[in-house]
Parts: C-alpha cells; sequence; structure tokens
C-alpha cells in the first residue's frame, strides 16, 4: 500500500489548502486564478509564493484513489475464501484468527501491492512515452518494450549461464528494445502509425525468442513460466516488488519535477524551446524513466501490456485536458490493474485468469476505438 | 506483358523492378525463366532435406539409403528409416508444401486485394479469426477431425470482414498502416479470447494446445485430404480472377473499362483468401508472416503483376515453410519449435523494411 501514500498525502494536502484558497479569492486585489483552478497563496516573508491547483484534474485523482481503495478493500475480502470486511479488518490489524491473517498478510496483501506498484508503473511509463513520442498509441507495451523485458528476464529465469536476477536483465532488455525501436525510427520519426507498426516488428522478434527460449527448458519450468509471459500477478518475486515499489515512487517524484516541462513539451519543439525547455534534456529523462518503470513492472509482472494505454486514456478522460496526467495515470493504471486481476480472480472461481488476459480482452475494444473513431479534421 | 509506367499513381514501381529492367522484352523473360528453373530445384532440394533430416534416431546418409535403395558408405536402409520418411516426415513435407502454398497464394491475393503491400492474413486477424472459430466449436462439445476445415474457413471469413468492413471506416483503408495496425489488434483481441475460452475448458485445451503454436509436427495424410477439395477450389477460382486482378491494379476505372466487375473480382478473391487461409490454419494451425514474406520476395523477382506473383507465390511459399519447419526441428534437438517463432523472426524484419521505405507503396 505504500505506493499510493505519496498521492494520498498530496491529495489530502491540496484538499487543505483548497479550504484557505477561499478567503484569498475574497480580497479585490489578488490575481484572479485562470478557470477551473484555485490559486493557492502561500504568504511569506517578503515574497509570496504562489501555486496553481487544477481544480477538476484533483477532484478526478481523489475519485480514483477513493476507487482504488474501495477495490484494495474488495480484493482482500473476495476471494476462494470470503472474509466479512470486519474480519478482514481485524485481520489486517493483527487481531483475527491465524488462518484469516495467514490469507491477508501471506497472500491477499502483497497480491494487491504487486497489482497497485506494477499498475500504477505501466501507466506512469505509458502516459511519459505517449508524451515524448507525441503518440497517443506509442505505450511500451505496442512498440515492442514489454517484450523486449521480458526476453531478457526468461533468459535469466531459464538461465543461460547469466546469473544476474530478473529485474537487472529486464532493465536491459527494455534498453535494448527501445533503442532497437527508436533506431528504427530515425528515419520516420515517432508521430506516424508506421512508428507504431515497426515497434510492433520489433516486439514479434522479441515475443519469438522468449518462446524459443521457453523450448529449450524442460516442460515444467515452461509451464511455471507460462502464466508470467503472458502476464499474471500469481508468480511475483518479493525481491522485484520491493525493487519496484521503491522505484515507483521515485519515479512519481521525478516525473512531478519535469510535468511542466512535459505539459510544453505537447507543442511543438520550436514552442517549447522559445518557452525555455530544454526539449532534449526533458525527452531523455521521460525516456528513462518510461523504460526503467516498464522493465521492472515486467520484472515483476510480466508484460500486461494495454494497462499503459487504458491507464492514462482514463485519467486523460477524467481530469481535464490542460496538463499531462502523470498521477493520474499511475492511479488509474493501478485501478484497472486491481480490477482486472480481481475479475481474473472471481470469474472462473476455482480457475484463475491470468491478469494479462484480462486487460487485453477490455483493452483491445479500446484500442480498437481509438483506430476506427472518426478523425477529427484540425482546422 | 507491357512494362508498368514507374511512379505513376495508378502502378507505381512497387518494391523492385526486376534487375534486368532495361532489357529487351524476351531477355527479360528468359532471365525470370531461369530463376523460376532454380527457385524450383530449390524447392525440390528443401523437400529433399526435409525427407532426411529430422530429431529422431534417423540420421541423414542412412535416409538416403533407405531412399535409394542400396547402402551408400557405411550407411544402410532399414526399415525404421523407411517407417520415419513414409509415416512421418513425407506427409509433413507434403502438408508443408500445401500449407505454404495457400499462405502465399492468400498473401499476394489479399493484398492485391487491400491495395497494401503490408496486408497478410496473419497479421490483418484472418488466421486469428479461424482459431477462435475452432476453439468456440470445441468448446461448445465439437471434436476435433471432420467438422475442423469449414470452421475455420467461416472464422477466417468473419476475420476478413472484419478488417475490410473496418477499412471502410472513417477511410481506415485510405491508410495501409492504419489497417494493420486495426488487423494487429484484432489479432491480440482474439488470441486472448482465445485463450480465455481455453482456460474456461481444459479438455478443448488440451486437444488443441499443441495445435495453437503453429507447428506441423504429426501431421498425417488424412489431414491433407480434408483440405484437399477446397484447395483444389481455390485453385480454380484464382485461375479465373487472375486476369481481373491484374487489370484492377491499374485502377478501377480502368478495369471496368476492360469488362471486369471489380465488386465481384473482391468478393472472389475474398472468399478464395478465406478458404486458403482456413484450410492452412485448420492443418498447421495459426501461422503469421508467410503471407507478408512470400509476396514480397515474389515481387521483388518478377515485379508487380500479380499474375507472375501468383506463380512465384506458388513456389515461395512451400520454401519458406519447408526452411522453417526444418530449422524449427534441428534447432532445439530432441524437442520441436513452433513454426510461427521461426516465421515471425523472418518476417518482421522484412515488415519493419517495408514501413521504413519512405515513400510507402501502395499496390
Amino acid at each position: 500500500m505504500d505506493t499510493s501514500s505519496p498521492a494520498s498525502t498530496t491529495g489530502l494536502g491540496d484538499l487543505s489548502d483548497s479550504g484557505s484558497s477561499a478567503d484569498h479569492r475574497q480580497q479585490a486585489d489578488v490575481i484572479r486564478p485562470p478557470a477551473g483552478h484555485w490559486r493557492l497563496a502561500l504568504p511569506m516573508a517578503g515574497n509570496e509564493a504562489a501555486l496553481l491547483i487544477d481544480r477538476r484534474a484533483l477532484v478526478a485523482n481523489l475519485g480514483l484513489l477513493l476507487a482504488l481503495l474501495i477495490l484494495g478493500a474488495l480484493s482482500l475480502c473476495l476471494g476462494s475464501v470470503t472474509l466479512s470486511p470486519l474480519a478482514s479488518a481485524r485481520a489486517l490489524f493483527g487481531q483475527g484468527s491465524a488462518m484469516d491473517s495467514f490469507l491477508i498478510h501471506e497472500l491477499r496483501l502483497p497480491r494487491l501491492a504487486a497489482g497497485i506498484a506494477t499498475g500504477g508503473a505501466f501507466a506512469l511509463s505509458g502516459c511519459l512515452m505517449q508524451t515524448l513520442a507525441r503518440n497517443r498509441l506509442a505505450t511500451p507495451g505496442i512498440i515492442g518494450i514489454d517484450n523486449g523485458a521480458t526476453a531478457f528476464a526468461v533468459a535469466s529465469v531459464v538461465g543461460l549461464g547469466v546469473s544476474l536476477a530478473p529485474p537487472a536483465l529486464a532493465l536491459v532488455g527494455a534498453a535494448t528494445a527501445t533503442a532497437l525501436t527508436f533506431g528504427l525510427a530515425g528515419g520516420i520519426g515517432t508521430r506516424g502509425y508506421r512508428f507504431i507498426v515497426a515497434g510492433i516488428g520489433v516486439g514479434a522478434v522479441f515475443g519469438a525468442l522468449t518462446q524459443l527460449m521457453l523450448a529449450r527448458v524442460d516442460i515444467d519450468t515452461a509451464n511455471a513460466a507460462y502464466p508470467w509471459t503472458v502476464g499474471s500477478l500469481n508468480a511475483r518475486d518479493p525481491v522485484s516488488l520491493k525493487v519496484l515499489e521503491v522505484s515507483l515512487l521515485i519515479g512519481l517524484l521525478l516525473s512531478r519535477r519535469i510535468a511542466q516541462a512535459l505539459n510544453v513539451l505537447r507543442f511543438s519543439d520550436s514552442v517549447a524551446a522559445g518557452l525555455g525547455i530544454q526539449v532534449t534534456r526533458c525527452r531523455r529523462w521521460a525516456l528513462m524513466l518510461s523504460v526503467s518503470l516498464t522493465a521492472l513492472a515486467v520484472s515483476v509482472a510480466g508484460p500486461v501490456g494495454m494497462v499503459a494505454l487504458i491507464g492514462p486514456e482514463l485519467a486523460r478522460h477524467l481530469s481535464s485536458p490542460r496538463g499531462v496526467p502523470l498521477v493520474g495515470s499511475a492511479l488509474a493504471g493501478a485501478l484497472v490493474m486491481v480490477s482486472a486481476d480481481l475479475a481474473g480472480r472471481l470469474m472462473l472461481a476455482p480457475l484463475e485468469i491470468p491478469v494479462g488476459i484480462v486487460t487485453a480482452v477490455i483493452g483491445g475494444p479500446v484500442l480498437l476505438w481509438i483506430l476506427l473513431r472518426p478523425t477529427r479534421k484540425v482546422p | 506483358m507491357t512494362r508498368h509506367p514507374r511512379g505513376g499513381s495508378l502502378a507505381p514501381g512497387i518494391i523492385n523492378q526486376t534487375p534486368a529492367d532495361g532489357a529487351p522484352r524476351g531477355e527479360r523473360r528468359r532471365a525470370l525463366t531461369v530463376t523460376v528453373m532454380w527457385l524450383i530445384a530449390a524447392l525440390a532440394l528443401l523437400c529433399l532435406t526435409s525427407l532426411l533430416i529430422g530429431a529422431g534416431e534417423v540420421g541423414p546418409l542412412t535416409s538416403l539409403a533407405t531412399l535409394v535403395g542400396h547402402p551408400i558408405g557405411a550407411a544402410t536402409g532399414s526399415d525404421e528409416a523407411r517407417f520415419v520418411m513414409t509415416e512421418l516426415r513425407g506427409p509433413r513435407t507434403l502438408v508443408g508444401l500445401a500449407v505454404g502454398a495457400s499462405l502465399g497464394i492468400a498473401g499476394a491475393l489479399l493484398q492485391a486485394v487491400a491495395r497494401n503491400p503490408l496486408a497478410e492474413p496473419g497479421l490483418l486477424g484472418v488466421s486469428a479469426g479461424s482459431a477462435f472459430a475452432i476453439a468456440v466449436a470445441l468448446v461448445l462439445g465439437a471434436s476435433a477431425a471432420t467438422l475442423r476445415v469449414s470452421v475455420a474457413q467461416l472464422g477466417a471469413v468473419c476475420g476478413c470482414a472484419f478488417v475490410l468492413g473496418a477499412s471502410r471506416l472513417n477511410a481506415v483503408g485510405q491508410d495501409p498502416i492504419r489497417l494493420v495496425l486495426t488487423g494487429a489488434v484484432l489479432s491480440g483481441l482474439l488470441g486472448a479470447l482465445t485463450s480465455l475460452l481455453l482456460l474456461m475448458d481444459q479438455r478443448a485445451a488440451d486437444e488443441i494446445r499443441f495445435w495453437l503454436v503453429g507447428s506441423l509436427a504429426g501431421r498425417r495424410l488424412a489431414d491433407l485430404q480434408a483440405i484437399l477439395p477446397s484447395l483444389a477450389l481455390a485453385a480454380t477460382i484464382t485461375l479465373t480472377i487472375a486476369r481481373p486482378l491484374s487489370a484492377l491494379a491499374l485502377g478501377e476505372r480502368v478495369a471496368v473499362g476492360l469488362g471486369h466487375h471489380p465488386r465481384r473480382v473482391r468478393l472472389l478473391a475474398i472468399a478464395v483468401v478465406a478458404m486458403l487461409v482456413g484450410a492452412a490454419t485448420a492443418v498447421a494451425g495459426p501461422i503469421a508472416f508467410v503471407g507478408l514474406v512470400v509476396p514480397f520476395a515474389a515481387r521483388a523477382i518478377a515485379g508487380p503483376d500479380i499474375r507472375r506473383t501468383l506463380w512465384l507465390a506458388l513456389i515461395l511459399g512451400p520454401m519458406v515453410v519447408i526452411a522453417a519447419d526444418i530449422v524449427a526441428r534441428v534447432v532445439v534437438a530432441p524437442s520441436e519449435l513452433s513454426l510461427g517463432v521461426i516465421t515471425a523472426l523472418i518476417g518482421a524484419p522484412v515488415l519493419i523494411a517495408v514501413v521504413r521505405s519512405r515513400r510507402l507503396p501502395t499496390l
């Protein structure tokens, strides 16, 4: 749960701030905030520092957080053994029976944490990648980065004489796939559909390599690795999860730092440069963050690519179009991941549907809609 | 056969012209004939290799000795080798021939109909459609064997209909890349739905798990017999529509002026594609990228006219599939690799190359 804590603290902070902003609006001589914003002024000795808070984004993020909390509670309660909310709350705080406490602490809580962390990481990296490539379809899953990370991580599982941890190898794989995709896109740019199809080609090669490596090991190892290769929260590795949680926190903070630059990056390069943004540096940071978050998330849950598409899409619809919804994407991604995992666990009860299949079934129509919707003509 | 004008809007110089582009007509034709002869020889050699090489105990020399009927060096023929060749490798090679030819021709036809060099049955979701249809039929209680081919063809028709319908929506068809993307997404969606169905039904999963990865291993002559009628029908229709399709490449109006019916020709071509892909998928499972690589190579050799690329696809398709099958057998020796893995490794670079080419060719 520690992944959602920074979001929740900023959210609470914002709430209390919004109350004080009302007094400020009553003062006539204070600068009026733009429509749909709250202006939060912090009186300091001498100079006044002010903060603009986007009202709609704040409400959207709080709503997402609330939904995530409810779903989190549900996924703690529901399962092959259904606990009452009271029993699970008691077990959560160490008061329940040994059985309940085992269920909550050993099985469901780590799974929930993994769902939130991977969902947040996938969606945040998707949002970053979409912004830096200026392409709504350019999410790491679609342009083959997931597959690259998976191929290298599978190499470590299969054991090709390398004794590195899966997260490290996944990082190498993701970096390789990114370099390949962007390198191949050198002549064609990242904006159009061509970039996406080139990425699909790179992804297909890495997918085939993964299959090749899995074919070399004995059937038991391959079967054990199967749910992980389609994306599942079942086979999570505790060390990788810890690494992911820490780096998701760092990633959120860092992405907040470049948020302003990313907002401007949605214009053309020359406009961004004219507004004083170091375009290349900002892109490089965003790319690095996106690739490493994807790789670490893949090392926990396997390639659950569609979350990186649905999460930012959802966040963009909910929050205002003024800024790049970074925190919102992470929250929405976590929400999508947790609900998909819950659905996968409950739908065919004794059996478990890997979360990657659930998100593919949900995400496919979304992607089709993006591709087939009428294009608006820019006047 | 006249030369198509280069760079015109009707029939742009497609991928590559023949090397002997500027040479007189007779000379070019002769060069092409020689190339075709070489290709046929290569195909024969590949078939022989496919008979001789395998993962089991029976080595190439023993197989060859059995084949020619008397000992070669130290190796002598054996009954075991005879059994392996007539019961395992022989049928497998024949099935590979049929599957490769079907997929190659289907790719060439689909590209001509969609006027898109990236249109490929595997990428556009046609194969995924037939795989999904088979999974549905199995879950509903059908057993394998006879039902398969027609069900797979029905699914292929649905896949074709969806993608071509989507191509009429919001000008998706004008952008070849967007169409391919739509098809790829449809493939992914159908693949996920197929795995969902198989999770729900263990019996069906056990029955088709091996088939679903795309492979020629363990296919019998009976499988081939089941698809032969539809292959024959498809071949007949293809022969009748090759000429109109070639005219259609010059534009709708030219084709109408020459007395063809574009709508009817397109419908027939799609029916043939569905028939061929359905048959190939029913036997070997979904195999992607063959329909992309084969027409690409055929155009590089013979130029853009579909009447030539179809014949070349008939030779090149089996070559690709059989070569991939040999590699799939040998690479991870005691076990088998799925055919789709090898074709993806060959096909994805071709896909990227086509996408990267600056002026995306339209057909």
